[in-house]
C-alpha cells in the first residue's frame, strides 16, 4: 500500500487531512514568496553587497593569515635602549644598567664603598673609583681620568674659585686642571690616588671598580616569545604558570636574588599566575607576578585570539548587525504592502486562506530564501577559517560558524516581522518607521558591543549579540581564558573587545542559561509582531 | 432545513466616510447566470469586495452559502473569483499560475498542475500555457485570471467587468466559457456597465445606481416594462423619405424625423411591437437599408427610465 492510500485513525486518507492541505497552502505561497524574492532586483543587490562585504572580511583574514603573526616583543626586553649592543633582557641577567652605555654585561662595575655626604666629611683621601656628582677637587700622586672628557689636561677658567662654588658647564660631564695643579671634577667616575674634596651641598662616593671580562651580546630575538603562557588545563589549580625565561626568579643572574618584588598577586607562591575560577569552573581572572608569562608565544595565543576575534567580530558586525538589519529592510518590509500596492494581493486572499495564515506564509517564504543565504554564507566562512586558521582542532568553528548563521536567521525573522508588521500598519509611513527603527537597533547593537547591559535589552540586536557570545563560549570554552590573558599580558588581539562573557546569566554565569534566555527573548520578538501584523490585517479592509 | 443561497445580501450598506459605496441592499441569488449591471461608480465593485471578505459592511449581513465571508474563509472554497484588476505576476507563466492559487485550496503539486492545465484549456489558452503572462495580450490574460477562478470547480463564480478591454475575438470566448458554468448549474455573477454584453449572455440582471438597487429581474421583462416609454429607432437607408413614407400612420409609431437624406428615426411608445412590424413595412418600401439602430436600447437610456429625472 503505498502512502496515498494509507488511512489514518479516523478514517481520512493520510494524503487529504487538514494537515496535509495546510501544508500544501503552505507550500504553494512559501514557493511563490521565494520566486517573487528571486524576481527581485532588490534582492539580488542587497544579497550581493552583503557577500561583497564577507569577501572583503575574508580578503584582509586570508592576508593576515598568509603574513602570518608576527612575534611580538610584548615586554620590551629585547630592545637596547642605551645601544650598548646588549638587549634589556641580557643586561638584566647581568644587573648592569639599560640606561648606561658604559656600564653592559662584563663590564668593569663600580661597587660603592662609601660616600662623601651632604653633610658628613667633606673631604677623603686614598687609592680609589671615585664617583663624584657636584663640582669637587681632586689632589693626588696620580688619577685616571677618561679622555672623553676633553678639558681634562686644560687649564680651568677663572670663574672657578677656591670655594668650588660656580659649576661652569652646569650637570655635563667635565674635568680640568687648576692653577695648583690639582684637577677640577664634576659629575663623573675616575680612578686616583689621593685626596677628593666636595663642595658644599654635594656629594661622592668612593670604591672599587672589578675587572672587565667579554659577554657575548644575545640576539635580540632571543627575547622574544622567550616566556609562554602555561596552562595546565588538566591540573586547574589556581597556581598556573612559569617564568620560563626566569626574570622573575632571576635564577642564574649575576645579582643577588631577591632584589625584586617576585610576588604581586599575593598568593604566596613567587613567580606564578593565579587564575581565579567561578563556581563552574570559568575563569574569572588571572593576575601574574610581575614578569611571568608576560610574553607569550604570539603565533599560539595571538594568533588563536585574532582568529577567534575575526569570526566574532565579523559575527556580530557583518552577520547580525548589518545582514541582520538590512536584509529585512530591503525584503520584508513589502511582503505584504507591496502585494497591496501591486494589486496581485486579491488572488492569493480570495483563495480559502486565513490572512493571519498567510502572514506567517509570507514569512517563511523569506525567512527559507533569505535564512538559507546566511547559512550558506556563514558555512563559507567556516571552510574558508577552518582551513586557513591555526593550527590544532578547528570543529569548535564550525559550530560558532553554525551559531553565528542561527542567531542571524533569528534575526531575520524578528526584523522581518517588525518590519512587515511596520509596512502592514502604515503602508506609507512605514519605510521611515522602518529606517528609523533599523538605526536604533544599530545605535543598541554599538551599547551592547561597548559592554551596556541594560539600555538595549528592548532591541533585537542586543540579544542577538548576546546570543553569540554565549555560543561562542559553549563552542570554545577556553575563550574567557584567551580574553582574560590578552587583558592581563597586554596583548591587542581585538577578542577582549569583540568578546565578553554573557551578559544575562541571572549570577549563574551560565552561557547555556544566557543563550536559551535569548533565544526565548529572539522568539518573542519574532511573535509579537506577527501577531500584532495579523491583527492589523485581519481588519484591515483592502481596497 | 434549507440550502442556504450562494449569495445572500440583507440591508447591505457600505459607505467611505461620507461616500456611500452601497446603500440597503438585499438580494438573494442562487444558481446561473446573473449580470450586475451599472454605470462607473454605480457600486458593483464595492458589492464585489463585499463578497469577497475585503471589505466589511457598514451596515446589514452578506452571506456566501450562508456563511459571512469577513468572518470565514471557508466560503471561499466554492468560490471563483477574477477581479477587475489587471495586474498579475508578469514573470510567471500561465501554468505556473494557475497552479499555484490552485495549491492554495490543498491540492498536491501534481494535482494542481493537472487541473490548472484543464482550466486553461477550457479558456483556449491551452497551446500557450508555458508562456509568460507579460507577454499575452489582454483577452488572454482575462481568460487566465479565468482559469485560475474555475480551476477548483467553484460553485459560485464572481467576474468583475470580464470582458472589459477584451478583443471580440476573446469576448466570444470569454462570454461561452460563462454561459457553459451557468448550463452546468453554477452561479455566476458578473458586472458590466454594457447592457449589450449583459445581454448577449443572460436575462437574469441586478441594476444598480449610485449604490441603490434600481432593477432585479428578467432582462426582458424589464424591457418590456420600459417598451412602453419614448424609444427611437435609427434606420440608415438610401432614402429616408421613401422609407418614411411607409411608417406614417402604422401603430405603434407615432413620430418621424429626418436627421438628413439618408438617416431616419422613427419615434414608439412599444418598441418590441414596432420591430415586429418592421421588417415588413421595409420590403413594402422596397428601400435598400443599411443599418437598424436603437440607440436608446443602453444602459444609460435604461438607466435614466429607472430612475427619471433623479439622475
Amino acid at each position: 500500500m503505498n502512502r496515498k492510500d494509507q488511512i489514518d485513525s479516523q478514517g481520512r486518507r493520510l494524503s487529504a487531512t487538514v494537515w496535509t492541505a495546510l501544508d500544501r497552502k503552505a507550500g504553494a505561497i512559501i514557493e511563490l514568496t521565494v520566486r517573487q524574492l528571486k524576481n527581485k532586483t532588490s534582492t539580488w543587490t542587497v544579497m550581493g553587497v552583503s557577500a561583497l562585504l564577507l569577501t572583503l572580511l575574508s580578503a584582509f583574514y586570508i592576508d593576515s593569515v598568509r603574513e602570518g603573526f608576527e612575534s611580538i616583543d610584548n615586554d620590551g626586553d629585547s630592545v637596547d635602549f642605551d645601544g650598548d649592543g646588549y638587549p634589556l633582557g641580557q643586561e638584566m641577567k647581568y644587573g648592569s644598567s639599560d640606561y648606561d652605555e658604559r656600564e653592559y654585561p662584563g663590564a668593569a662595575i663600580f661597587i660603592p664603598e662609601d660616600q662623601i655626604n651632604y653633610w658628613g666629611i667633606r673631604t677623603h683621601s686614598g687609592n680609589y673609583t671615585w664617583d663624584v656628582y657636584g663640582p669637587s677637587k681632586f689632589t693626588g700622586s696620580w688619577e685616571n681620568i677618561s679622555s672623553n672628557y676633553a678639558e681634562y689636561g686644560d687649564e680651568c677658567p677663572e670663574i672657578i674659585g677656591e670655594d668650588l662654588a660656580n659649576t661652569p658647564y652646569g650637570y655635563s660631564s667635565f674635568a680640568c686642571t687648576l692653577a695648583d695643579n690639582s684637577v677640577y671634577v664634576q659629575f663623573l667616575r675616575f680612578d686616583g690616588n689621593g685626596t677628593l674634596a666636595v663642595a658644599e651641598g654635594w656629594n661622592a662616593e668612593y670604591g672599587r671598580t672589578t675587572e672587565s671580562y667579554y659577554v657575548a651580546p644575545d640576539p635580540p630575538s632571543a627575547y622574544i616569545d622567550e616566556d609562554g603562557l602555561d596552562w595546565d588545563s588538566e591540573n586547574p589549580s589556581q597556581s598556573q604558570g612559569f617564568d620560563d625565561d626566569g626574570d622573575c626568579t632571576q635564577e642564574g643572574y649575576y645579582l643577588p636574588t631577591g632584589s625584586q618584588n617576585d610576588d604581586d598577586n599575593r598568593n604566596g607562591v613567587p613567580c606564578d599566575v593565579q587564575w581565579i575560577r567561578g563556581p563552574d569552573g570559568s575563569v574569572l581572572q588571572i593576575n601574574p607576578d610581575y614578569l611571568v608569562d608576560e610574553d607569550p608565544v604570539d603565533s599560539e595565543l595571538l594568533g588563536e585570539s585574532s582568529h577567534r576575534s575575526f569570526i566574532i567580530a565579523t559575527g556580530k558586525i557583518a552577520f547580525a548587525m548589518i545582514i541582520g538589519i538590512f536584509m529585512p529592510l530591503f525584503l520584508a518590509l513589502g511582503l505584504i504592502r507591496d502585494e497591496s500596492e501591486n494589486g496581485t494581493l486579491h488572488y492569493l486572499l480570495s483563495k480559502p486562506i486565513h490572512r493571519g495564515e498567510f502572514i506567517v506564509y509570507r514569512l517563511s517564504g523569506y525567512l527559507i530564501f533569505t535564512g538559507g543565504f546566511v547559512l550558506a554564507m556563514s558555512l563559507i566562512m567556516a571552510a574558508v577559517t577552518v582551513t586557513l586558521g591555526p593550527d590544532g582542532n578547528r570543529l569548535g568553528d564550525i559550530n560558532v560558524w553554525f551559531g553565528i548563521g542561527v542567531v542571524t536567521v533569528l534575526s531575520l525573522a524578528a526584523y522581518g516581522s517588525i518590519f512587515n508588521a511596520m509596512g502592514l500598519a502604515s503602508p506609507k509611513y512605514g519605510v521611515y518607521f522602518a529606517l528609523v527603527y533599523g538605526v536604533y537597533e544599530f545605535a543598541m547593537a554599538v551599547m551592547t558591543l561597548f559592554g551596556a547591559d541594560l539600555v538595549p535589552i528592548i532591541s533585537v540586536s542586543h540579544w542577538s549579540l548576546q546570543m553569540i557570545d554565549a555560543i561562542v563560549i559553549l563552542a570554545w570554552p577556553d575563550t574567557i581564558m584567551l580574553a582574560q590573558m590578552a587583558t592581563a599580558f597586554n596583548l591587542e588581539s581585538g577578542l577582549a573587545f569583540f568578546w565578553n562573557p554573557p551578559l544575562h546569566t541571572f549570577g549563574t554565569g551560565s552561557s547555556a542559561l544566557a543563550m536559551g534566555l535569548s533565544v526565548v527573548v529572539l522568539l518573542a520578538f519574532i511573535t509579537l509582531p506577527v501577531l500584532i501584523g495579523q491583527s492589523i490585517f485581519n481588519r484591515r479592509e483592502i481596497d | 432545513m434549507t440550502k442556504p443561497p450562494a449569495v445572500a445580501l440583507d440591508h447591505v450598506s457600505k459607505w467611505y466616510g461620507q461616500v456611500i459605496g452601497i446603500n440597503d441592499i438585499s438580494i438573494a441569488i442562487d444558481g446561473g447566470v446573473t449580470g450586475i449591471l451599472g454605470m462607473n461608480g454605480a457600486g458593483k465593485s464595492t458589492l464585489f469586495k463585499l463578497l469577497m471578505g475585503r471589505i466589511r459592511p457598514s451596515k446589514g449581513s452578506v452571506r456566501l452559502f450562508g456563511t459571512n465571508p469577513w468572518d470565514s474563509t471557508a466560503p471561499y472554497r466554492r468560490i471563483g473569483y477574477v477581479s477587475e484588476s489587471e495586474r498579475m505576476y508578469d514573470w510567471m507563466t500561465s501554468i505556473d499560475f494557475v497552479s499555484t492559487l490552485a495549491r492554495l485550496h490543498g491540492m498536491t503539486r501534481s494535482e494542481a498542475e493537472f487541473r490548472a492545465e484543464q482550466a486553461l484549456s477550457f479558456v483556449d489558452l491551452g497551446d500557450v500555457l508555458n508562456k509568460e503572462i507579460g507577454k499575452y495580450s489582454k483577452g488572454m490574460r482575462q481568460r487566465v485570471k479565468i482559469a485560475a477562478a474555475l480551476v477548483h470547480d467553484p460553485d459560485l463564480l464572481i467576474l468583475d467587468e470580464p470582458l472589459h478591454g477584451c478583443d471580440p475575438l476573446a469576448r466570444t470566448s470569454i462570454m461561452n466559457v460563462i454561459r457553459e458554468m451557468g448550463s452546468r448549474g453554477k452561479t455566476v455573477l458578473l458586472s458590466s456597465h454594457i447592457l449589450e454584453e449583459i445581454e448577449r449572455i443572460t436575462e437574469q440582471i441586478v441594476i444598480l445606481h449610485a449604490g441603490r438597487l434600481v432593477a432585479l429581474g428578467n432582462l426582458h421583462a424589464i424591457r418590456a416594462m420600459l417598451d412602453k416609454h419614448p424609444h427611437r429607432i435609427l434606420i440608415h437607408c438610401e432614402d429616408a423619405r421613401a422609407l418614411a413614407s411607409s411608417f406614417i400612420d402604422k401603430q405603434p409609431v407615432y413620430g418621424v424625423r429626418f436627421l438628413d437624406n439618408e438617416r431616419l428615426e422613427i419615434m414608439t411608445k412599444d418598441l418590441s411591437e414596432a420591430h415586429s412590424i418592421l421588417p415588413a413595412l421595409i420590403l413594402e418600401s422596397g428601400v435598400p437599408i443599411h443599418s437598424i439602430e436603437n440607440p436608446d436600447d443602453n444602459l444609460e437610456s435604461l438607466l435614466g427610465y429607472l430612475v427619471g429625472d433623479s439622475r
